[in-house]
């Protein structure tokens, strides 16, 4: 068992946030919250054909209608998107928007999903600019549309792209994404057991509770954007370089936003058009999103179908793993389409086969783990059902596989995977929850319980925060975070409080601003306090220096520290965040009912921050993955190629009658890195819970379900 | 120009009060504050003058009769603290009090709101003093993100009026249709039953 760390003055005490009072009594500003003088509203005109080329677009009504102030569509407006629908999935890089061949504009021609942006309306008022939507005339020439990404690589499919419906890489090929290790044919031969399955996932909306909006105001060559984005540096260094103006001729504001979960990094195509509606109006504009747009015209988790064969050996051990798989991304390619999981085996034979496949759907991006939960449902349902065919307990069965070294042998920076599942096993009394024998339970309700693991990277890496001090005694810490709902704000002036050695109610923190905060990693792949929280512990170190070296500031003095450290890994180790999940459900086989009625969800994320943020994050990703697991899915109509669950209540995420207790429980650890040994943690909170649920049920009805979401309909067809 | 928002300014209300309907129309169609040039004159939008008290202060407004509570309150009141997350009746987000009673302000035509009186979370602390249910979701940590925490206050607030000792499952139930993606339910169960065995009264 781990040692207790020792403790701290203030990290790693439960804090209530410093903004908390702002947030229960409405003074915290959103983005929709923002009102600027003589501000425009605008309203985005969107396909409604899964693919189709654009004829024409006759404006000429619209303009006519009195308070419409601008319009823009694909003939005015030639700006590219570069966050999204680039090749390879890669985000961030300016080569690749440069060489890219796929390129995304704010408005495309054709329109590749239902939803894909065509116009857009700024008018003094938003009833006005709704009303001018209707007046513009889009002849379209209806193409061949395919949602299905299988279907979507069959030769005769209809061609989204000119070069097929292969996603292209970063050097314009059209290819899978292929891992190898060992020899999995070979391996295969040998293996004392052989089996193969499909699997399947949904794409899953990340339905952030506050849809996308943004407010752009250009004051002669300077833009300034307010928008909901985990990453105000990002955003910045987008918006800038995809309207082709200098950096620091945008700022970017963010003091709240409505949740993230990985829906609101770098900039949005709502960013660049209300950029644009204002330069051409002259005026400030404020662009709003409905919850319908946000669901269809953003992003979600890929769908993905998976096919694997697993080679085993007499004792249970694992020989070989092949994964064949196809991952949805929409209409243009927003990440790589990858899936997690067969990493989490000690094995030597490896072989993973991902094709990302274009489809005429809306366009999969990051959601929580972009490519964690999805992966961890396919392979750890398969891996838990060969424990069964074994004859193994399925904890026994992860004990004697789980990859205690990352690939390549590399060694982890720590290592408490097994003291999570171990702790996470008799916090759950999984001996007594497992029935040894599936659907054993007499009656049509019958429990079962679960379990699935995790990885999460926490590598280090650069970011920067500013501290000062002046004459009155006031430390201010800046910090480029915006808080997507995490408690970043909380958490580094808790750290800089820690190091400084004064109380957190000394600190102040600012935030949420390019013009006045350094460089932050922004709020996405859960790195905030592992990276920014570790440039504020290196301010403060400097700031401690200097108090030193000149004395406390006087009166009129200040003094100014800062850090932009860039931190490494030693040698080739690999530092990942570990957990475990256990469930039990209650299955109702008659009314395809599923209750989860015991949730224990361990992790070490390294040592907490602040422990009341971070258990809140733990039972919210939890409780997310029993949407994802029982409800949650974006379905289409497959003759018209329309969304039919885009909203809350159709899309059925969790309410307040879906959630039982989650019991989160922490190993923590103190590697070294991060700050005081933090590691990831927001999305980690997810990633195996669709697997644990899944398996639970597996256990209770003696039924594999081999598709997410497990929905009544699918419970009944196969038990009823 | 002055907005077509009648509060407790006394020379205003009489000034209205004492011409006749038609030329308080004419007098209150002038562009609301902060919007930039007058609606336009072709759209002829029906219009209502309304009478309501928002958070215990006495309102006159003209509104259009096609915006919601919602849009009255948050554009034109300048309570943004409600918050609109599906503007159609499905998170819950924008739930203030109607007459003490939880409704969704996007899907309340503000018109419908004449004669009543409407609550927002900016009326919850009185005299600079958190409300006890604020300040035992401050405590619990029920807001993550904060966009449903206005809802999920103005609920919970109607609760515990109603009903001051809830059990946990009747929590759930009154509070099932206000959304929390970031999913704090347990932390706002855990707020709302804190508030209510520590007196929950209003302070």
């Amino acid at each position: 068992m781990a040692e207790p760390l020792p403790p701290l003055k203030t990290v790693g005490h439960a804090t209530p946030r410093i903004d908390a009072v702002d947030r229960v009594t409405g003074k915290a500003t959103y983005t929709r919250d923002v009102r600027l003088p003589g501000m425009l509203y605008a309203r985005v005109l969107r396909s409604p054909h899964p693919h189709a080329r654009i004829r024409r677009i006759d404006t000429s009504k619209a303009a006519a209608l009195p308070g419409v102030k601008a319009i823009a569509t694909g003939d005015n407006c030639k700006v590219v998107w570069g966050a999204g629908g680039i090749a390879g999935g890669r985000q961030y890089s300016d080569e690749v928007k440069a060489t890219t061949t796929q390129r995304r504009y704010a408005f495309n021609n054709p329109v590749r999903f239902v939803g894909d942006p065509v116009a857009a309306v700024a008018a003094v008022d938003r009833h006005v600019a709704e009303e001018a939507l209707q007046l513009i005339a889009v002849d379209y020439e209806l193409l061949p549309f395919v949602l299905d990404h299988e279907d979507a690589l069959k030769p005769d499919a209809p061609k989204i792209w000119p070069e097929g419906n292969l996603a292209l890489d970063v050097e314009n090929k059209a290819q899978p994404m292929v891992q190898r290790r060992g020899s999995v044919d070979q391996a295969l031969k040998q293996s004392a057991h052989v089996f193969e399955d499909r699997y399947s996932t949904q794409f899953v909306h990340n339905a952030q509770m506050e849809p996308r909006a943004c407010v752009a105001a250009w004051d002669g060559d300077k833009l300034t954007v307010y928008t909901p984005t985990g990453g105000i540096a990002n955003c910045r260094h987008d918006m800038a370089r995809d309207l082709g103006i200098p950096e620091e001729k945008v700022r970017v504001i963010c003091q709240y936003m409505g949740g993230n979960f990985g829906n609101k990094n770098q900039n949005q195509d709502a960013d660049l058009i209300a950029a644009f509606l204002a330069r051409l109006a002259g005026a400030p504009v404020k662009l709003e999103t409905s919850r319908k747009e946000d669901f269809i015209g953003m992003h979600g988790r890929w769908p993905t179908t998976q096919y694997y064969t697993v080679g085993v050996k007499g004792d249970g051990t694992i020989d070989a793993i092949r994964l064949r798989a196809v991952s949805g991304m929409g209409g243009y390619r927003k990440n790589s389409g990858g899936m997690a999981g067969v990493e989490l085996y000690a094995c030597g034979n490896i072989e993973s086969t991902i094709s990302p496949a274009y489809t005429n759907r809306t366009v999969s991006g990051n959601y929580r783990g972009p490519e964690f939960p999805q992966g961890y449902f396919g392979v750890q349902s398969m891996m838990d059902d060969v424990a069964y065919r074994l004859k193994m307990d399925p904890v026994d069965f992860v004990l004697k596989n789980m990859a205690r070294t990352a690939p390549g042998n590399a060694s982890f920076t720590n290592f408490t995977l097994e003291e999570c599942v171990r702790r996470g096993a008799d916090a759950f009394e999984w001996k007594r929850r497992w029935r040894p024998q599936p659907g054993s339970d007499p009656g049509p309700i019958k429990r079962g319980a679960g379990m699935a693991f995790m990885e999460f990277r926490s590598g280090v890496g650069r970011s920067s925060a500013v501290i000062t001090l002046d004459g009155k005694g006031q430390y201010t810490c800046f910090v480029g975070v915006t808080d997507v709902g995490a408690g970043a704000k909380t958490t580094m002036g808790m750290i800089a409080a820690e190091e400084l050695g004064v109380p957190l109610s000394k600190i102040e923190v600012v935030w949420g601003d390019t013009d006045r905060c350094p460089y932050s990693v922004g709020e996405s792949g859960s790195r905030t306090t592992i990276m920014t929280g570790y440039a504020v512990i290196e301010a403060a170190r400097d700031l401690k220096k200097q108090i030193a070296e000149k004395g406390m500031p006087a009166r009129e003095q200040k003094l100014i520290a800062s850090a932009t450290p860039n931190p490494t890994v030693e040698g080739r180790k690999v530092r990942n965040a570990f957990g475990a999940h256990f469930v039990e459900v209650e299955v109702d086989v008659e009314l395809g009912r599923v209750r989860v009625t015991k949730y224990v969800s361990v992790a070490d994320c390294g040592r907490l921050i602040n422990p009341l943020t971070a258990k809140g994050q733990m039972a919210g990703g939890a409780i997310q993955a029993i949407g994802m697991a029982l409800h949650e899915d974006l379905i289409y109509d497959q003759r018209t190629g329309q969304p039919l669950t885009a909203g809350f209540y159709y899309d059925r995420i969790p309410t307040h009658r879906d959630a039982p207790d989650i019991d989160v429980l922490f190993v923590e650890s103190d590697d070294g890195y991060g700050a005081y040994g933090s590691k990831s943690l927001g999305e980690s909170g997810k990633a195996p819970g669709p697997a644990a649920i899944a398996n639970a049920i597996f256990n209770a009805t003696g039924h594999r379900f081999k598709d997410l979401p497990i929905t009544r309909a699918r419970i009944l067809e196969a038990l009823a | 120009m002055k907005e077509p928002i009648d509060d407790i300014e006394i020379s205003r209300r009489q000034f209205i009060e004492g011409t006749s309907a038609a030329l308080a129309v004419a007098v209150t169609a002038s562009p609301v504050a902060g919007q930039t040039a007058a609606v336009p004159a072709s759209a002829a939008v029906p219009r209502t003058t309304i009478r309501l008290a928002v958070n215990g202060k006495a309102r006159r407004v003209e509104v259009e009769d096609r915006w919601t509570l919602a849009e009255l309150l948050r554009d034109h009141l300048g309570l943004t603290g409600t918050k609109l997350g599906c503007e159609r009746g499905e998170c819950g987000a924008c739930t203030v009090q109607l007459d003490g009673k939880p409704v969704y302000s996007c899907s309340t035509l503000a018109v419908w709101a004449d004669g009543r009186s409407v609550r927002t979370v900016e009326g919850l602390a009185r005299g600079g003093r958190l409300d006890p249910l604020q300040q035992s979701f401050v405590d619990h940590d029920a807001p993550q993100c904060g966009f449903c925490t206005s809802g999920q206050l103005m609920t919970a607030r109607a609760l515990l009026d109603a009903n001051p000792h809830p059990t946990a499952d009747e929590v759930r139930s009154a509070m099932a249709g206000n959304l929390c993606r970031c999913s704090n339910y347990n932390r706002y169960v855990e707020a709302v039953l804190a508030a209510a065995a520590a007196g929950g009264s209003r302070a």
